[in-house]
């Protein structure tokens, strides 16, 4: 490993560069220039040896390329003449049967997941049969349903609900299980009405569980709705990942795969984090997070700089022979 | 002030072999401005006649009857842990178990009792924010806000340091002695009972009511004051004498 002592920066820019180093910004840069360098190099070397992978196995920016295509092609060819693999019909088609397979889940799930807390016969009545929904996969349901409903929006919702509601059902469940009873009792000694304390008590309180099912039944429903549009489905991004399958166009296989991540990425920053951060304000911050790093702090520092070192090539043992915090 | 009755109180939980005695035939009366301090062993129902009293729990057999003029009493409820609702603020906490939360003399109301409890610039704070000592300050200002004619305290102190619980035990003398409320506090802690309290309750490890102590002694007291040390060691002496000691 090379050791660039000789041109060490002065004691003060160190120890900013190893906090920089050890900071949760570098580590969100490493990943995708870590997944970018390995992807070079696997698909590269792979190439070298087989030369007709050049068809299946894109590279970064010929998987950039047509995803830059789908995007501009409305833009270039004008809306009428848009196939329908552009990629904004087809997110459009899919979103629309994900928001109301999702919604759907979400509602009927929470109502099922909240009787089956409150009484333990209906948790009984409905157990087994939720767990048999939940082992079932995305692939079960997806041919099973394009076989009684054929193509169209009617498979593709049904299997986001499916796949989605066994996770809303028993999060909501635990969430009712796991609401503090010394609330409750506290609220009847006050003579608290049972609406309020609905609202204020066991509502709130359910709200992380609550909020695990929708991140579950969202990512999980968003996964059965791909699966079921490729094997029962005519449109959406599901069918168009199917159409480029077909005609052998790895990036455009790629590519689609990557607009997921990216919608499921924006859509978690966008909304999920920010609804989190103001359902959760009253959470106190006392530094957990930065707790734990500091009992470990030689694992941490160990770890990060090990990481650093094999990317960048540089010995940082060194800075800690300095005693750089 | 309230007037509570209670005649051959009875509480059982557990059915068969499980079966356990938590209150057997317990009669009592407490009426007015009072200060009475429950007393006993681990296991012997103090717990579980304050949970049948303020509603929470239901009694095997037997009569609570808890009135005021006529008319039902109002009951607050201190708890041994503050049993704030983390996700509203303070103010908030104390709004909760108001019956008008949303009237302007319901909240002077509210912010008057965190003023008491020197906490009346933490309204907006959550309990999260708030050391334990403050918590529970919170907590006996909730109890105090709805104006109860009763207040129960179920060991309020016994999770504090000795000095936060020296303060809060002053404080909430002062307080009763404000407001006059009748009030019915629990604790394991007979050095604490003698210092606060008119009449000290003693119950056996069977649920059984077996002795009704008056402390005539002048408020405020001192811990280290030679009559309330007399006090102290009569109730022990108590204990000795119905072998409550160390069970």
């Amino acid at each position: 490993m090379a050791v660039a002592s000789a041109k060490m920066p002065s004691p003060r820019s160190r120890g900013g560069l190893v906090r920089f180093l050890k900071s949760p910004v570098f580590a969100r840069i490493l990943f995708p220039i870590a997944v970018l360098i390995f992807w070079y190099a696997s698909i590269g070397a792979v190439r070298a040896v087989w030369p007709f992978a050049v068809d299946v196995l894109p590279l970064p920016q010929e998987v950039a390329g047509a995803m830059w295509d789908e995007i501009i092609d409305p833009f270039v060819e004008g809306i009428q003449a848009a196939t329908r693999t552009n990629v904004y019909l087809t997110f459009l088609t899919s979103l629309f049967r994900l928001g109301v397979g999702f919604l759907i889940a979400m509602v009927l799930g929470t109502l099922l997941g909240l009787a089956m807390g409150l009484s333990r016969a209906v948790d009984a009545f409905w157990h087994d049969w939720v767990m048999a929904i939940l082992a079932m996969p995305a692939l079960g349901w997806a041919l099973f349903l394009s076989l009684i409903f054929g193509f169209g929006h009617t498979t593709p919702i049904l299997a986001v609900i499916l796949t989605g509601i066994p996770f809303v059902i028993v999060n909501v469940r635990e969430g009712v299980r796991n609401t503090p009873r010394e609330l409750f009792d506290m609220a009847q000694a006050f003579g608290v009405t049972r609406n309020k304390t609905t609202r204020h008590v066991l509502i709130p309180a359910m709200m992380p569980f609550f909020f695990a099912a929708v991140r579950y039944a969202f990512s999980i429903g968003w996964k059965g709705l791909v699966i079921a549009e490729v094997f029962g489905g005519q449109d959406g991004a599901g069918w168009t990942i199917k159409f480029w399958y077909d005609a052998h166009r790895a990036h455009g296989v790629v590519g689609y795969a990557f607009f997921f991540v990216i919608f499921a990425l924006a859509l978690e920053k966008l909304v999920f984090e920010r609804w989190s951060r103001h359902v959760f304000k009253w959470r106190p911050d006392h530094g957990a997070v930065e707790a734990v790093e500091q009992a470990f702090e030689v694992a941490g520092v160990a770890g990060t700089i090990g990481t650093a070192a094999y990317v960048t090539g540089v010995d940082f043992e060194e800075f800690e022979d300095e005693g750089i915090q | 002030m309230a007037d509570i009755k209670i005649e051959h109180l009875h509480k059982e939980f557990g059915l068969g072999e499980d079966k356990v005695v938590a209150l057997e035939d317990v009669n009592l009366e407490i009426s007015g401005s009072v200060f009475v301090s429950i007393v006993g062993p681990s296991g012997c129902g103090k717990s579980t006649l304050l949970n049948i009293m303020s509603q929470i729990e239901s009694p095997t057999s037997g009569v609570v009857s808890i009135t005021q003029g006529g008319r039902e009493a109002m009951r607050g409820y201190v708890f041994q842990a503050a049993r704030l609702l983390p996700w509203r603020t303070v103010m908030d906490n104390l709004l909760f178990v108001q019956e008008d939360p949303g009237d302007s003399v319901t909240k002077e109301r509210c912010q008057r009792y965190l003023d008491m409890v020197q906490l009346g610039d933490k309204g907006d704070k959550y309990p999260g924010e708030l050391s334990g000592g403050m918590q529970q300050r919170v907590g006996i200002a909730r109890a105090f806000s709805v104006e109860p004619d009763v207040l129960f305290m179920d060991e309020p102190f016994s999770h504090l340091d000795a000095i936060t619980a020296r303060t809060l035990r002053r404080e909430l003398h002062e307080m009763w002695k404000a407001t006059g409320k009748t009030i019915v506090f629990v604790t394991h802690d007979v050095g604490e009972a003698v210092e606060l309290s008119n009449r000290i309750l003693v119950f056996s490890k069977g649920g059984q009511l077996e002795d009704d102590m008056a402390i005539d002694l002048p408020f405020p007291r001192d811990p280290s004051d030679e009559a309330v040390a007399v006090s102290k060691a009569q109730v022990l002496r108590k204990f000795e004498e119905l072998d409550l000691v160390a069970t």
